[in-house]
Formats: C-alpha cells, structure tokens, sequence
C-alpha cells in the first residue's frame, strides 16, 4: 500500500445536508482538509434545522470565479463550492448530478456522500456493515434523490472489497 | 376536529386529486420496479426505454456511474 493521500474536499450544501440527515456528518472529519464556501454557509443558515458543523474541523472561505463558464443549472451554492474547488485543486463533495457533470468538464474531482462514507469505512471510521447501513439511510432516511437498486449495487461493490 | 377530517375527506373524494395521487404513485413505483430490473441486470435497455422512457434510463445510469465512482474512490483513497 503506497502512502495515504492528503484529501483537500469542499463541500456544496446538498452533500452537508444529506450526510447530516443520514446521521454521518461526523464522516466529514474523515478527509484531510474540509472547505465550506461562505454561500454554502449561508444556504444551511435558511434551513429549518441547519447542520451542525461545530465537530468538524473546516475553513470557511469566500470563492473567487473560478469556472471557465457560469453555468446557469447549478444553484450558488454548487458554483461557489465548484469555483473554490477548482481554487484549490480540490476535490468537490456534490450529490447533485448536474454539478457532477459541470465538476467533470472541469477537470475536478467530483464525489458525494457515497464517496464520503466509504472513505470513511477504508480510513478505518466505520465497519463495512456500518457503511452498508449509512449509504442505506442516505436512500431512504435523506432527501437524496438516488434509487434503491443503485444504492444496493454501491453496497455490494463496498462489500466485494476485500479490506 | 373528527368532522373536519372528515369534510376533508369528503372533499378529496369528490374531486379527483386522490385518483391523480394514486396514479402518479403507482406510476413512480413502476418506474423504480423497471430501473431495478434494468440496473440488476435482469432486463435489457432496450426494453427498460421501452417500459419507462429514455430519460429515466439515462438518469439510471448516471446514477449508478456516481455511486461506482465515490466507492471506487471512497476505497482507494
């Protein structure tokens, strides 16, 4: 096994919410260095029950334009997560499949909370049954819009590893 | 608050919101039966666009290409 590679993420609103609904926000504090744009900030603060990001080590920063093209689909929280991203070299945190797509035409890396939770089980946070349960509770306990038998392929391909 | 339910009720029933509701929610379920199928493999392409349409097809996929990716990473990383 080569050596561990550092992990700079940045999160958009979607990927917080989620995690935070399915009860693994905590995962977050998994990758290396966790960065939450300002707009995404201000996102969290309109919702009912914001997420508590007050465990988790981060930064809050405030995203320049980074995109070589404004994309009128994603929300400002995406953009402003993609643009830091890209500031960055870092990874973006995403559910949103459109944000995904942009992500890509970008050259970022690009994951969401499925990502998260198996970083998690390999960085040794969590047991394989564990993540199993957490990506299930994303299907069906979150607002992720994501069916049951793709989440159930994610689990099996998690459990044919061999860690 | 009994009655009001009720007159609720009654209301619902004579308009047809409870029929659209329940078409739309066997629709939907039908839609996630066929992409299981397709996705697990036990029904082909061609026939999951024919059952449920090109686009919930493709949104499929992308789904299933996402989650590949973050446990492809999750795992490597």
């Amino acid at each position: 096994m080569g050596p561990r590679r550092v992990i700079v993420a940045v999160a958009d609103t979607g990927s917080l919410i989620h995690l935070e609904e399915a009860d693994a926000l905590d995962l977050l504090s998994t990758v290396d260095e966790l960065v939450i744009p300002q707009t995404v900030y201000d996102e969290l603060e309109v919702g009912d029950d914001p997420p508590t990001l007050s465990s988790i080590a981060h930064e809050v920063v405030r995203a320049r334009q980074n995109l070589t093209q404004v994309d009128h689909s994603l929300d400002p929280g995406e953009t402003a997560a993609l643009n830091a991203a890209i500031g960055r070299d870092a990874v973006l945190l995403t559910d949103d499949l459109e944000a995904r797509n942009v992500a890509e035409d970008e050259n970022v890396e690009v994951y969401g909370s499925i990502g998260v939770i198996a970083l998690a089980y390999t960085r040794g946070r969590t047991s394989k049954q564990e993540a199993a349960d957490l990506m299930r509770a994303l299907q069906r306990e979150t607002s992720l819009f994501v069916t049951d038998a793709v989440i159930e392929r994610g689990i099996s391909l998690l459990q044919a590893e061999g860690h | 608050m009994t009655a009001e339910i009720t007159d609720r009720v009654q209301e619902l029933a004579e308009s047809e919101i409870l029929e659209r509701a329940l078409e739309r929610g066997v629709e939907d379920l039908w839609t996630d039966l066929v992409l299981a199928r397709y996705v697990d493999g036990e029904i082909d392409r061609a026939r999951a666009i024919k059952l449920v349409g090109r686009d919930h097809v493709k949104r499929a996929e992308r789904e299933v290409k996402a989650v590949e990716d973050d446990i492809t990473w999750g795992l490597d990383a």
